[in-house]
């Protein structure tokens, strides 16, 4: 027994908690197109994404780059005035190339200091100090600080002794901040750029797909034209790779075919072969009065049937594997009520027909003809005078034909109706017959997904309704 | 009345043959398509009962031939091959019934006297001349209500007379329809048979018409 009460707790976990592995899974299930789709178009993500970020990267790199060299610049300037002019009053510093060095908290900096004492610095600091990096030793450090005003720099501080002097330790500082705009600049850039990229490969991932797999549809559509009996066979004009396939669902629904045909011949020789000597041993044994004759002739009764029976299991066994059959139904229709005409001569049912004389049978003729047969065949045994035939589109579905036969005879009660439609079943034993025919339509319509049904004619007789599949073209 | 009978089984040739000599016609057989489709073409017959699964020749392909040829005799078909669509194809083929095997006897005779009362024109299974009455289903004749003995020839030939009565009938006709194939055709047992039927019927019963043959006499009965 399955535990329901789990399931509904999974449906339940399911819909709270979107899991995107088993999304995922379900839409690969789905469809080849959408496997397609998916694993392309998160590859061409994942590379636009690292590739933007190695891109972001590497301008971010070129700037420091950039920046640092300039700092260098800078330094060397300011260690050949020091150098130059020594520790007195320095006019060299005060021309050291960049004029943002004089604007107020420009965010660019200089100060040189001995033992944590200024000796000289830019008059941008504007009265604050720059703070110098513990250098631990080492002679050069480049590094990002925060400066005054809050504002991140790039500090390039060198330690630097001037003949017996005691060293000196040199900063200078410029804003990172036009690096962080022009990289959030370039960032930006290159997302629009790398976006419209990918989607324009999303776009021709979608059509190389929808293009690829077009055969296969094609290959689909076919099939279903088939299976609906619009076309014989699958179509053989597609790629190699797709062509074989078709080949052999062609030869599959030959083969198919064949079967269904052979096999009917050979229920028809059975027949054949059955029915000859039981209608000698019946005929035979129905001249004597002998215990024995009358042994043979009831067993020879019980035989007829279940060859009867048997046979047309057999029939319908057949059938059901048969794909890609139609025919014209209005045709059908005329040819049977001719024949019954002829048939029920000496009673001249009036046989009145009302059809749409465009519609197609999903199925065998032969299987519409057995259901006409015997509903046309009960009608004028049964009718008064008037069998009315209606063929048409059924009211709820225009995929499916509605079938009625009326009579003007006596009408079955809601029971007899019941009883007819079994096997055997024959309500009176009177009218020749073998009992079979209801039920004969029932399993036919059984087969073709249809429904066979008995109920009260206008004409007030009987009023036998059977829908089954169309084909609309 | 003479009828044709063509099936290839032997034993449900001789069973059909029996009952319907029992029943007053006279049978000609035929156990393949070519020989039955020769008979029927040759020979004229009242009906036929035609089996479709035959040798040589199919059973529609017969019917067919004989419809192309102008033969219209009623024909009843036997087959084992009981759909619809078969039925309806020996009915398109020119069948005029169709009896699906396995059959009962009584079914057949039923049939066939149908057939036979039907190409005759005739309503009911009674045919009656003034006060004498042909029962064909019961194969008994009365004559103001009096049961009638007839021998197998006499009830023939009253009822073939009957059934064409008020038209004038050759003596070959007569010997081509009660007899078989093997009869001896100059012999006059036809003019022997009347005489007996004229003297238990009256003589004014069957006319002769001179130089053409025998006429059954409504009126005059």
């Amino acid at each position: 027994m399955p535990d329901k009460n789990s399931s509904d707790t999974n449906d339940l976990q399911g819909l709270l908690s979107w899991n995107p592995i088993r999304f995922i899974r379900k839409k690969q299930q789905a469809s080849l197109a959408w496997r397609l789709i998916f694993v392309a178009g998160l590859w061409a993500l994942v590379s636009l994404v690292v590739a933007g970020a190695i891109l972001v990267a590497l301008f971010r790199e070129a700037g420091e780059k950039a920046l640092d060299e300039r700092l260098e610049v800078h330094m060397t300037a300011i260690v050949s005035a020091l150098a130059a002019e020594g520790d007195q009053q320095n006019p060299a510093l005060r021309r050291i190339g960049d004029p943002r060095f004089n604007m107020p908290l420009s965010g660019w900096y200089w100060t040189v200091q001995r033992g944590g004492k200024v000796l000289f610095e830019s008059e941008s600091l504007f009265g604050d100090t720059l703070r110098l990096q513990n250098m631990k030793g080492e002679l050069e450090l480049k590094q990002n600080v925060t400066g005054p005003a809050g504002r991140d720099l790039r500090l390039l501080q060198k330690r630097i002794q001037f003949g017996g002097l005691q060293p000196v330790t040199i900063a200078v500082a410029g804003s990172t901040r036009e690096l962080g705009e022009s990289t959030a600049s370039f960032a930006w850039q290159a997302a629009i750029t790398l976006g419209v990229l990918g989607l324009g490969l999303v776009a021709a991932i979608f059509l190389q797909v929808r293009f690829g797999l077009r055969p296969l549809t094609e290959l689909q559509e076919s099939l279903g034209r088939v299976r609906q009996g619009k076309e014989e066979e699958v179509q053989e004009d597609l790629p190699k790779e797709l062509k074989p396939l078709a080949v052999e669902l062609n030869a599959l629904i030959h083969s198919n075919r064949e079967v269904v045909e052979h096999s009917r011949t050979q229920v028809g020789n059975l027949a054949h072969a059955l029915k000859t000597p039981l209608s000698v041993i019946t005929n035979e044994a129905r001249s004597s009065d002998e215990p024995l004759a009358l042994k043979v002739s009831e067993q020879a009764d019980l035989m007829r049937g279940q060859v009867q029976h048997y046979l047309e299991k057999a029939r319908m066994a057949a059938q059901r594997r048969v794909i890609g059959v139609s025919c014209e139904a209005a045709p059908v229709v005329s040819r049977m009520a001719r024949a019954m005409e002829k048939i029920h001569r000496d009673k001249e049912p009036e046989i009145t027909v009302d059809m749409d004389e465009t519609l197609l049978f999903r199925g065998e003729q032969q299987d519409l003809e057995e259901i006409l047969g015997n509903l046309l065949d009960n009608a004028c045994k049964w009718c008064d005078k008037k069998v009315s035939v209606t063929l048409k589109n059924n009211n709820s579905s225009a995929s499916l034909i509605a079938l009625i036969v009326e009579d003007d005879g006596p009408g079955l009660g809601a029971e007899e109706k019941k009883r007819a439609l079994r096997r055997g079943q024959r309500l009176d034993e009177t009218v020749p017959g073998t009992g079979l025919g209801l039920s004969i339509i029932v399993d036919i319509a059984g087969i073709y997904g249809g429904s066979f049904e008995l109920g009260d004619s206008e004409l007030g007789g009987l009023k036998a309704t059977v829908i089954l599949p169309s084909l609309t073209i | 009345m003479r009828m044709l009978i063509v099936e290839d089984d032997r034993d449900l040739n001789r069973q059909l043959s029996e009952a319907l000599e029992d029943a007053g016609y006279v049978v000609d057989k035929a156990y393949d398509g070519e020989e039955g489709h020769f008979l029927g073409d040759t020979e004229p017959y009242d009906a036929v009962i035609l089996d479709l699964g035959l040798p040589q020749m199919d059973g529609l392909s017969v019917l067919e031939r004989w419809r192309r040829d102008g033969h219209s005799m009623p024909v009843l078909i036997l087959t084992a091959r009981d759909r619809w669509s078969d039925k309806v194809a020996g009915i398109d083929a020119g069948a005029d019934d169709y009896v699906a095997k396995p059959f009962h006897m009584e079914e057949v005779l039923a049939r066939v006297r149908a057939l036979v009362r039907r190409a005759a024109g005739l309503a009911s299974n009674e045919i009656s001349i003034g006060d004498i009455v042909l029962d064909t289903k019961a194969g008994k004749v009365t004559k103001n209500g009096m049961s009638v003995k007839l021998t197998s020839h006499e009830f023939r030939l009253l009822s073939y007379l009957m059934h064409h009565k008020g038209r004038v009938i050759s003596r070959t006709e007569l010997v081509e329809h009660l007899y078989d194939q093997d009869f001896d055709r100059d012999s006059n047992t036809i003019e022997v048979f009347v005489g007996r039927l004229r003297k238990k019927f009256g003589s004014s019963l069957i006319e002769t018409v001179r130089g053409l043959g025998y006429r059954l006499q409504e009126e005059n009965a």
